[in-house]
């Protein structure tokens, strides 16, 4: 499929499409951020921060501990917030974290629930737009790393990713990297595959 | 502009540095060279060479700086103490640097979707490591390669460049000495799609029609930077990086 790379301000359609990340002007479409037109007029960003909506699953790390909660780094202006009466476990600073987001208010400020304190571990950040790829469909890319380095991945919506330590760490971070760079392409999970299997 | 010299600017059609009036210097621009960077972009321009780096949106400070409705562009132009022969940067921000981050951040409120980071702010910091004559245009340029690296939403692409004036003959992409001793000097900035002007300057005198010609002239050489701007970008997302990046 042919792709190909759109700036901000440039024309994605003739008419008015209803897509994240683009504006109207009379009745054509542009687009805002840097992003991918193919043939079908599908546009998808390449790079774009991280907005969060109610259901995500996101990864975070605890950075503040409060009377009635905890704060967690979220890879967004403000932390999202853990009620304490909604959690059996108690959290410590610095602690892994994957949950859902409950809520988001008006201002951007973010409730969790659905709390699971992660083990040893550590976090990679990849960028959010990009986090589909690193998915699969129906989370095929996943399995393939899982598979193949031995070990646990969490990947949240946010771009945070957090990997167990018993997974074989070089080959993971450079299969990480290898999917942040070539996100763009098609094959990308028969591509990894062979990856995979060659430095294995 | 003001000084006097004995330096002919312009011989025989040619200009100091040997180029044609509308010819503009080489223009090299790199995109996403700070890995740590949201978002990042080098200009060498002639002998300017200009590092911009973009931070956010992330937690405004200080916080009585948030805006509720939309996200606070903040913007720094520094210009590096060894920049060029004058002193720079030895005691901080000075009057020009001042100024300089005034007019580049207001170019880019205008050009980038604010209002779906409230309560943030976006960095935009520029660091002019060499200096020779119209940085300013050359850090919108870079600052706008920067924001589209960061995925900051913005509704058009910006490119500028300085056009002037130097015995009596107007000239695209002015160099230091016909900065420092021509006639005029209009730096100006000139978004693709619309062909806004988001910034003009004026220093010296010229004529409404010369304005005007500056102008026509302007949109030919900014649709040049911007097909530079571009093909920037273009290479790093195709690459995936920028492994191969030299200064």
């Amino acid at each position: 499929m042919d792709k190909k790379i759109v700036m901000p301000g440039e024309k994605i359609a003739d008419s008015r499409i209803r897509a994240p990340n683009t504006f109207y002007e009379g009745e054509a479409t542009f687009a805002t951020v840097i992003g991918t037109l193919d043939e079908t007029g599908r546009y998808i960003p390449l790079e774009n921060p991280y907005k969060p909506q109610v259901g995500d699953l996101v990864v975070g790390m605890v950075v503040d501990v409060r009377h009635a909660g905890y704060e967690v780094d979220l890879n967004l202006p403000k932390g999202g917030f853990i009620p304490s009466r909604d959690i059996r476990v108690a959290l410590q600073l610095g602690d892994y974290v994957i949950c859902k987001i409950k809520l988001v208010s008006e201002v951007g400020d973010v409730d969790l629930g659905e709390v699971k304190r992660l083990p040893m571990g550590k976090i990679v950040r990849f960028p959010p737009a990009k986090v589909p790829r690193l998915i699969g469909r129906k989370s095929s890319m996943v399995a393939l790393l899982k598979e193949n380095a031995g070990g646990d991945i969490m990947v949240g919506n946010n771009g945070y990713v957090w990997i167990s330590e018993k997974n074989n760490m070089p080959l993971l971070l450079k299969a990480i990297e290898m999917i942040d760079v070539k996100a763009h392409t098609s094959g990308l999970t028969d591509e990894m595959a062979k990856f995979l299997k060659s430095s294995r | 502009m003001g000084g006097s010299t004995d330096i002919q600017l312009i011989v025989d059609g040619k200009r100091v540095d040997g180029r044609a009036p509308d010819e503009m210097r080489n223009v090299r621009i790199e995109a996403g060279i700070i890995p740590e960077a949201d978002g990042s972009a080098f200009v060498e321009w002639g002998g300017n060479k200009i590092l911009c780096g973009v931070y956010g949106p992330r937690e405004c400070i200080p916080r009585h700086g948030a805006n509720p409705y939309r996200a606070t562009i903040k913007c720094r132009y520094m210009m590096s103490p060894f920049s060029s022969k004058e002193e720079h940067g030895r005691s901080g921000p000075s009057r020009r640097s001042t100024e300089l981050s005034k007019v580049i951040r207001e170019v880019f409120e205008n050009l980038v979707v604010a209002e779906r980071f409230p309560n943030t702010q976006i960095d935009v910091y520029i660091d002019v490591l060499q200096a020779e004559g119209g940085t300013r245009t050359a850090s919108v340029t870079a600052a706008a390669v920067a924001l589209v690296n960061a995925g900051i939403p913005m509704k058009d692409m910006v490119s500028a460049i300085a056009l002037g004036k130097a015995a009596d003959v107007l000239l695209v992409d002015l160099g230091k000495t016909e900065d420092n001793f021509g006639q005029s000097d209009v730096p100006l900035a000139m978004s693709h799609k619309d062909k806004k002007l988001h910034l003009i300057q004026m220093d010296g005198l010229l004529t409404k029609d010369e304005i005007a010609d500056m102008i026509d002239m302007a949109e030919k050489a900014t649709e040049q930077i911007h097909e530079k701007q571009v093909d920037a970008l273009k290479r790093f997302y195709e690459n995936g990086g920028n492994e191969n990046f030299k200064w």
